[in-house]
């Protein structure tokens, strides 16, 4: 085993099966490749550039520095491209700061008023802020009333468009209302032009519309968004990470952060009490014997007939097993956790050990007014800030999530695969700094697998699936 | 491309992170200060999938601080410049601005229009020729093969045959070039200008952030005197979550270059765990890459000294 270990390091690249599971998005790619495709023509996309040859080190050479050069003028262009919106399918969002409210002409006294205030006393800023502080509180109940998110933080009155399918909440008046995190992955992609309200710029232009005439820039709405309701940049990368290549994700409610975080010391002193490793698997060991008086370690763990029926030579191998089963269970002391069995008291999570994502494959069916079942449940970590998780943030984080054993033809048959579904499963994303990472934890129940219950191995298994490679270069 | 932004270039500080978004800027960095970043914004072009991305770039920590001590950037305080910014905005430079956004957003209407025609008319060609080709082929071979593959060689064969029809396709193309441009006054007309959602505020807000939304130098980890002391000797450095580490370093532009080493920093006196080293030596030796430990001298009482200070040890999985 060891040796085959050995191998797959040191040659990880002879394989050629072995550039299958190599990740593109997982190193800097040559920008150069993109020249390749044909942005300003049309919108068929052609496939993805394979990846570029790279060199080992720098020389002086002319030839190497011409390659560089090009790469980054590849980059520079492709980065350069604009944003823009055609005319007939431009989609126009005006930017709320102060969360949902109803549309001017649904209420013509109060809001009206409160605009044309804020152009009177644009000058004194100071007043103006205590206003828009003051219109917070309101604007939350109307957000709550208008069946809309109070995050929300722009709206769409022309919504067209195939995003609009699985993105923002409509209200009563027609309008989409986007939280910041859509917004901002809808204005990137280019497929949303956003607004700066009359009330935030300083010039009364025709006070009919809330629509102030100027385009929100990429840089705008990064100041926007990020930073209000919860999102962060973390948050944001894994958001349009997994929007990019397809997935729907929405907000789960262990988003909000503020319930619960008393909590967090009483579990951390549990923790301590059960200490680490193996003293902590010990102390629980020692603690379970003299819980359980009728313990089977207390008298002979072996009886006298099961000895005899060893030295038989020939038993019919029915019986064989029967008896080797007394045996092995006999010898089961250690205590296991059956992840199906209800959960008498269960621990709150603590942040950033909480589900903020419930994440949908893009094959599932998704209706916006009644999400089904996540497929995934992500909670998105920053690796400069936390450590890794203890027992107990895991497990309270595992038990928030739903029981999903391992169902279907291949899993009853495969050991390896029911232990690796698990019955609970939750995708940790880790974020350094825009770079993510993905793992899965699963709460896999080695205990209801009893291996002396199986018949024997059976030939065409030995191998198991086949393991990932070290990739890399 | 070699453009040379204003300095200092103002990093803005968004909810913790530190963001560049003017692409001048960006490539300016990249290949004067060996700064990277990372690309984390969807590319409008190509907008589902992860392989390229584009603006805004973020920047470690590390980075933005490295370049302001450097002098060539400073930390803005983003979302006081916008919200302050817009309500400081008067009616002329909304104009102003409205105008220049009009303006370029027609430009690429027709820019993309005449491209558009370009095309329709290459199609036409091409379409035109072929028949001509397979007119010329039916009337050239008398006795007609059954079934001859149209071959490049073929076509220039034939080239001679299809100058009896070249007026005629002289007409048509003239044709079609009268039908575009009666076409296209009217759709510019139809549909004004392309709407723009620029990168940057530049030419809406003043570019020199004021004084009162500069921020101070961002905090850092403690592994910054390795990451200072890499980038000095030349080194591309990027995030290492990938690999395990905290930094990769590159011998030259990640564009072009793999990484050579996977950086994890210490402390001086910190007492390392052999297994560490031992797990990333055989990690760096797997995906062909030194693993690299370092750290600075914190005994060094004042910060020059200490980047001096800073050792390096490279360790590599004998698998003897």
């Amino acid at each position: 085993m060891a040796d085959t270990d050995e191998a797959a390091i040191h040659m990880p690249s002879n394989d050629s099966s072995a550039h299958i599971d190599t990740d593109l998005s997982d190193e800097t790619q040559d920008f150069r490749m993109l020249n390749h495709l044909t942005f300003l023509t049309d919108g068929s996309q052609g496939s993805l550039p394979k990846r570029g040859e790279k060199d080992f080190e720098p020389n002086p050479t002319l030839f190497q520095a011409d390659i560089l050069s090009a790469s980054r003028q590849a980059m520079h262009n492709a980065l350069a491209y604009p944003r823009l919106h055609h005319p007939r399918n431009q989609v126009i969002g005006i930017y709320a700061p102060d969360g949902p409210a109803p549309p001017p002409l649904a209420q013509p006294s109060k809001q009206m008023d409160t605009v044309l205030e804020d152009n009177d006393t644009q000058p004194q800023q100071t007043e103006d802020t205590t206003a828009t502080a003051g219109d917070a509180e309101p604007a939350k109940v109307a957000g709550m009333e208008m069946g809309v998110p109070a995050e929300s933080c722009v709206y769409v009155s022309n919504p067209k468009g195939q995003y609009f399918k699985t993105i923002g909440r409509a209200d009563r008046w027609n309008r989409v209302w986007l939280l910041p995190e859509e917004a901002l992955y809808l204005l990137e992609r280019g497929s949303l032009d956003i607004r700066w309200p009359v009330s935030s710029t300083g010039c009364p232009g025709e006070s009919e519309t809330a629509d102030s005439g100027i385009p929100m820039s990429l840089q705008a709405a990064y100041a926007c968004f990020l930073g209000h309701g919860g999102l962060n940049m973390e948050r944001f990368s894994v958001y349009t990470g997994l929007r990019r290549l397809g997935y729907t994700l929405v907000r789960a409610p262990g988003w909000y952060d503020d319930a619960d975080e008393g909590d967090c010391s009483a579990e951390d002193a549990q923790v301590q009490s059960r200490g680490p490793g193996l003293a902590g698997v010990f102390g629980r060991f020692m603690q379970w014997l003299s819980d359980s008086p009728s313990c089977p370690a207390a008298g002979p763990l072996v009886g006298l007939g099961i000895h005899r029926s060893y030295g038989g030579p020939r038993l019919a191998s029915q019986l064989m097993f029967s008896r080797l089963d007394d045996i092995y269970r006999k010898l089961s002391i250690i205590p296991w956790q059956d992840p199906t069995a209800p959960r008498s008291e269960s621990r709150p999570t603590s942040p950033p050990f909480r589900v903020v994502f419930h994440v949908y494959k893009p094959s599932t069916p998704f209706r916006k007014s009644a999400p089904p079942a996540a497929d995934f449940r992500v909670a998105v970590v920053n690796a400069r800030e936390t450590a890794v998780p203890t027992l107990a943030q895991m497990s309270a984080l595992l038990d928030s999530t739903p029981l999903d054993p391992p169902k279907g033809p291949r899993m009853d048959r495969v050991l390896s695969l029911r232990l690796r579904q698990g019955y609970r499963s939750v995708i940790l994303a880790v974020v350094d700094q825009g770079v993510v990472s993905y793992l899965r934890v699963a709460d896999s129940a080695f205990g209801k697998e009893k291996l002396y219950k199986l018949q024997g191995p059976k030939p065409n298994q030995k191998r198991g699936p086949p393991r990932p490679r070290a990739k890399g270069r | 491309m070699n453009t040379e932004p204003n300095l200092p270039i103002p990093i803005s500080h968004i909810a913790g992170s530190y963001f560049i978004f003017s692409i001048d800027a960006v490539t300016y960095l990249r290949r004067e200060h060996h700064i990277c970043g990372v690309l984390s914004g969807t590319l409008p072009q190509i907008p589902q999938q992860n392989v390229f991305l584009g603006l805004p770039l973020e920047l470690m920590a590390e980075e933005a601080r490295l370049l302001v001590e450097k002098g060539v950037a400073c930390i803005v305080d983003e979302v006081n410049v916008q919200t302050d910014g817009m309500k400081a905005l008067m009616e002329a430079d909304r104009q102003r601005y409205l105008q220049e956004l009009q303006a370029q957003g027609t430009q690429v209407m027709q820019m993309q229009a005449s491209r558009k025609e370009q095309q329709r008319e290459e199609a036409l060609k091409k379409i035109e020729e072929k028949k001509a080709a397979n007119a010329a082929k039916k009337k050239a071979s008398q006795p007609p093969p059954p079934q001859q593959p149209a071959t490049d060689s073929t076509t220039r064969d034939d080239e001679s045959v299809v100058g009896l029809f070249a007026g005629d396709q002289k007409q048509q193309q003239q044709q079609g070039s009268d039908q575009s441009s009666s076409r296209r006054p009217s759709t510019a007309t139809a549909s004004h200008a392309m709407g723009i959602t620029p990168a940057t505020s530049h030419s809406l807000l003043p570019l020199e952030p004021s004084a009162k939304h500069k921020l101070p130098l961002p905090n850092v980890p403690s592994s910054y005197p390795l990451f200072a002391h890499l980038h000095s000797e030349g080194y591309f450095l990027s995030p290492g979550l990938r690999f395990g580490c905290q930094y990769l370093a590159y011998p030259g532009d990640p564009l072009r270059f793999h990484s050579h080493f996977l950086v994890v920093s210490t402390g001086w006196h910190e007492e390392l765990d052999l297994m560490e080293i031992i797990a990333g030596g055989r990690l760096g030796t797997g995906v062909k890459k030194g693993f690299l430990i370092g750290g600075a001298d914190e005994t060094a009482s004042d910060h020059e000294s200490r980047e001096a200070d800073v050792r390096t040890f490279s360790i590599e999985w004998a698998g003897m």
